[in-house]
């Protein structure tokens, strides 16, 4: 299909893009990082692992930029990050364990709070001047809420105090990780209240977009229409709704980057063990390897994101579908 | 009203008003409008954009949003068939949402202007069809809904392979017809049409009233049709409404208000747009515009525009008042009297001969 | 020229004061702070009291103090970064607009490009490699995080601007043979003006939310005092866990009324931009006296019986329902 073709299209030149930022970095910003790293790693690690890290760098100075660059992709695709600094192992492998967590925590709670949004949201422009309107400013409060710091309040009131959730940690530090059932039970009972708090951060944002396009598609005749045809209340609300529900899933590309960049600090307050509490670890630790390594899965994991709501819209606006007209 | 009359009255519309906006800040629309539907006859409502048809058709279905608001009035819709022996009217005014929600397609439908924009956009035509049966009618099965909605397609010239059609893949007398094989889904005694041609080209606008026609004669509902091009009415039109700044300002047998208006502005209607057959005449229009609904002029509402006008039409308002001797009403000062006397030349009861010569002699005498 | 009438919602006032409320804060803030936000000589971990209303960290600072010294620095980066982001997405959403072809095809690109890129990674990855010493600066901070954050306000600016094109205004100009960029910055930029003001309120609430973040995460120079400091501070200490709410609870806050406010101004220009979002106007209580329903249903059309109704035609006797 020629609309799902240009949207990979651009997917590709973005990740391009991200490749190609993370590699000219460290090259063009002031005091030479990628020197400074390896001064300061000599001694630490082996003289093999400063060898990957250069070369996940693209290689010696000496060759040229461009050189660089083609030795950088190359590596790129043979799936070599460099090698973290700190945990002094490879990204990639380092990444594989934590990547499962994140999108499970973030897709989990992405998912819940888009349906939970969108339904509430349709109600609320539905009964728009009932008492329910009440909400709005509430949710506006939350919505402008740090997420991390909602979790942090989450943390201390329901975690440290009231000890309704488990905290800390992804798992029951008893168990060994496994698709055993107390394993994966301990997991979901842990991810509990990160779920609840990163819903809670996003789900408002969603609500007021989807109230606003309620309010406006019910202005349309075909919602009057719907009326005029004496179906049922449920129907008509749906025939809103269902139409209303297309322009914040066309708008999903921005939203996913604005929930997943909260998200991953999230998992900083809850010492998750995803990219996220990774990634802040590696910043405090100027772990050039491991930053760059994440940024590239994090970009690529939602690009991928988006292509799926790409595909979905597509499947709900038939609008969109038509090449051939009659 | 003899017991016969109520039998074959649809809708019976008394002294009906809409405002926008409350208290204050209201402005009057739809002002005392009285005016009735027979079964199985088609009644045309005419006037200038913004003269207030569509505000009545949706204030008395009861579909007029915020602000719009009724004001006053009665409308009574009768909801027995043309079998029954008398009666039985509802007053779609004080129904409850469930009553209405009864009266809804089943007795009447409605056809608007932009069939694009009336029609769900994310459902298939067979779709569009599916809800309205599905609603109405739960006990037909899957191919019993499918063949009905063929046949509905049929009815207006549509072929079975526009079932998986979206509507925007739908040419626009296409989206128009299948509006109107939707209307009459449920065989409704009144099908209401609120400019349903009026974005078509001329030729499909000519097929379809061609088919309404058939089909009124086919199933016998009755049907309003609102346009503001008073031509296209003759054709289909047994009684013709003109509405001006809210009122109604005449009422007639449609070829009857056609050869001989009585109201200048039926008479300005008239020379607006060419008839539909003969040859093409100067058009010349009304000089003006209509009021503004804040700012109502006193007196007759169309005296600041109307060449005729006289002293008096600025001090009284006229009422709609049945033309002596004869089954039609105008609300025009110079019909007052029983004399033709004083009445212009144009716009008396008999003798004149005005189709062609209308344009004919307005182009030699004022252009 | 039409006069523009800003929807005076109760929304939009109490937007209004929550906003300049911290304007006051971010120009008098530090005269008003009662100690310096640096000073560590007073006993650790006290809960709020008279003397310190915020209570003090376990460093022994004021709260309160930092409160107040740290709202200029927040909202300054984020004014910085939300001007210059609005302005980028002006310049690249009306020329994309307005000159089509090649030009948008490019410039479309790469906001969708910008866009796609989740924002705060990208944002975190800049920074890590900046200089120390940049980290302190505003401007630089307020620049890194505007790149991020312009893509959504071009795209929309970019589809007004289409639709403005071709009004009959812009042809004239174009036709007297105006200069391009005079069209579309004279003619066209005037008529964006609430898009424009939309735009920039969310880049600026992106921006705090940005910078705090950045802060937070310990990416900006802990010696420059905002609210994404304090909290670093306070998670770095373990306040969360040790109880001592009092310390990251009053930055949080802040950010979040900012917010609020910011977002509440927003409700005001949307119903601007798009009518159908305002409200129709009546209390609750007017409607009542009205006898109109408390909200309208649609297809429901209120029926209202007031006395206070001008004369109508006294055409036909009127027998308008009196009850
Ligand atoms: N929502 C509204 N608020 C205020 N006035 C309205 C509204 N809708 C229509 N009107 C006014 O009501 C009058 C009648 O409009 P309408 O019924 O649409 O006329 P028509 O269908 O004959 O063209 C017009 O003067 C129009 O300006
Ligand atoms: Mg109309």
């Amino acid at each position: 299909m020629r609309i799902i073709g240009r949207r990979l299209l651009l997917y590709v030149l973005t990740a391009w893009v991200a490749i190609s930022v993370n590699f000219l970095l460290p090259h063009l910003m002031p005091g030479n990082p990628i020197q400074t790293l390896i001064g300061k790693l000599q001694g630490q690690v082996t003289p093999q692992e400063i060898e990957a890290i250069r070369l996940s760098f693209g290689g010696g100075i000496d060759k040229g930029l461009l050189s660089q660059y083609f030795t950088y992709i190359d590596q790129l695709f043979h799936g070599n990050l460099g090698v973290s600094i700190t945990l002094s192992s490879p990204v990639s492998t380092i990444l594989k364990a934590s990547v499962p967590w994140t999108i499970g925590l973030i897709g989990v709670s992405t998912l819940l709070s888009f349906l939970i949004g969108t339904v509430s949201g349709a109600l609320l422009g539905w009964t728009r001047g009932s008492r329910l309107d009440a909400l709005i400013p509430t949710a506006t409060f939350f919505q402008a809420i740090p997420y991390f710091f909602l979790a942090t309040v989450m943390l201390l009131i329901f975690g440290s105090n009231l000890h309704w959730f488990p905290v800390l940690g992804a798992y029951s530090q008893n168990l060994h990780p496994g698709w055993t059932w107390p394993f994966v039970a301990s997991a979901f009972r842990y991810a509990e209240l990160p779920v609840v708090s990163i819903v809670l951060s996003s789900v408002a944002g969603w609500m007021l977009g989807m109230r606003n396009m309620m309010i406006t598609v019910a202005a349309e005749d075909f919602v009057l229409m719907s009326v005029a045809m004496g179906l049922s209340k449920r129907k008509v609300i749906m025939t809103a709704a269902r139409n209303a529900v297309l322009p914040s899933i066309a708008n999903l590309s921005l939203a996913i980057g604005l929930v997943v960049s909260g998200a991953l600090l999230v998992e900083l307050v809850f010492n998750y063990p995803g990219v996220g509490d990774l990634l802040l670890n590696a910043v405090q630790n100027e772990d050039y390897p491991l930053i760059q390594g994440i940024f590239l899965v994090i970009t690529l994991a939602v690009l991928a994101a988006n292509l799926l709501a790409d595909v979905v819209y597509l499947a709900l606006d038939p609008r969109t579908r038509t090449e051939t007209v009659a | 009203m003899d017991e016969t009359r109520t039998k074959n009255r649809i809708l019976d519309l008394r002294n009906f008003s809409v405002d926008y906006g409350w208290g204050d800040g209201a402005v009057r629309a739809v002002d005392n409008v009285t005016m009735h539907v027979d079964r199985s006859t088609v009644v045309g409502i005419a006037g200038e954009s913004g003269s207030g048809k569509s505000t009545l058709i949706y204030g008395f279905t009861r579909l007029l949003r915020a602000p719009g608001v009724i004001a006053g009035g009665e409308a009574l819709f009768n909801l027995s068939d043309a079998s029954a022996s008398e009666g039985n009217f509802i007053n779609l005014v004080t129904a409850t949402e469930s009553e209405m929600r009864r009266v809804r397609w089943s007795n009447i439908s409605i056809v608007l202007q932009s069939a694009l924009s009336a029609l769900n956009p994310v459902l298939r035509v067979r779709a569009q069809f599916d809800q309205v049966l599905k609603t109405h009618r739960p006990h037909m099965s899957k191919s019993q809904r499918r063949d009905r909605t063929i046949e509905l397609l049929a009815l207006v010239g549509l072929n079975e392979d526009r079932l998986r059609r979206y509507p925007h893949e739908l040419s626009g007398g296409q989206r128009q017809r299948v509006m109107i094989a939707l209307a009459l889904t449920l065989n409704p005694s009144l099908v209401v049409m609120d400019e349903p041609t009026t974005a078509l080209d001329v030729v499909t606008q000519r097929e379809i009233i061609g088919k309404l026609a058939e089909l009124r004669s086919q199933f016998g509902f009755a049907m309003i049709f609102i346009t503001h091009d008073l031509s296209l009415l003759v054709e289909l039109a047994d009684e013709i409404v003109v509405m001006y700044a809210g009122t109604v300002v005449e009422r007639a047998p449609a070829q009857t208000l056609y050869d001989s208006p009585r109201h200048p502005y039926t008479l300005g209607l008239l020379s607006s747009f060419p008839p539909m057959h003969g040859a093409r005449t100067e058009l010349t229009g009304i000089p003006g515009s209509p009021p503004d609904l804040s700012d109502m002029p006193g007196g007759c509402r169309f005296h600041p525009r109307c060449p005729y006008a006289m002293e008096r039409c600025a001090r009284e308002t006229p009422p709609l008042a049945q033309v002596t001797n004869e089954s039609r009403s105008v609300a025009c000062w110079l019909h007052a009297g029983d004399e033709d006397a004083a009445v212009p030349v144009e716009l008396r009861r008999v003798g004149v001969e005005r189709h062609p010569p209308l344009g004919a002699e307005n182009a030699e005498g004022e252009t | 020229m039409k006069s523009i009438r800003f929807p005076r919602s109760p929304k939009v006032i109490l937007g209004l004061c929550i906003v300049g409320f911290f304007v006051l804060l971010t120009i008098f803030g530090p005269y008003l702070a009662p100690y310096s936000p640096d000073n560590t000589s007073f006993a650790p971990n006290l809960t709020p009291s008279a003397h310190h209303w915020f209570g003090t960290t376990s460093l022994g600072q004021d709260i309160f103090s930092q409160t107040l010294v740290g709202a200029r620095a927040t909202i300054v980066v984020a004014l910085i970064a939300g001007l210059v982001a609005t302005l980028l997405s002006m310049v690249v959403g009306i020329a994309a607009g307005y000159v089509g072809g090649f030009t948008d095809d490019g410039l479309s690109m790469l906001s969708n490009v910008f866009l796609a890129i989740p924002g705060l990674p990208l944002l975190i990855v800049i920074d890590s490699y900046l200089p120390v010493n940049s980290r302190s600066n505003s401007l630089v901070i307020g620049l890194v995080i505007s790149l991020t954050g312009w893509a959504w306000g071009a795209r929309v600016i970019r589809a007004q601007t289409m639709s403005l094109r071709n009004r009959d205004f812009v042809e004239a100009a174009r036709i007297i043979g105006e200069k391009r960029y005079r069209v579309m910055f004279f003619e066209v930029a005037p008529n964006l003006l609430p898009i424009l003001a939309s735009s920039l309120l969310f880049t600026v609430l992106y921006s705090i939310g940005a910078y705090v973040t950045l802060a937070y995460i310990g990416l900006t120079s802990t010696s420059v005092w905002n609210w994404g400091t304090m909290l670093f501070w306070a998670q770095g200490n373990n306040a969360p866990l040790s109880g001592e709410w009092y310390w990251f609870v009053p930055p949080g806050i802040c950010i979040a009324l900012v917010g609020t406010g910011l977002a509440l101004l927003n409700f005001g220009i949307d119903e601007f931009i798009n009518p159908r979002l305002r409200a129709a106007g009546l209390s609750a209580k007017q409607r009542r006296s009205l006898g109109l329903p408390r909200r309208q249903r649609l297809g429901l059309t209120p029926v209202v019986h007031s006395a206070s109704q001008r004369p109508s035609t006294p055409a036909i006797a009127s027998n308008t329902v009196s009850t």
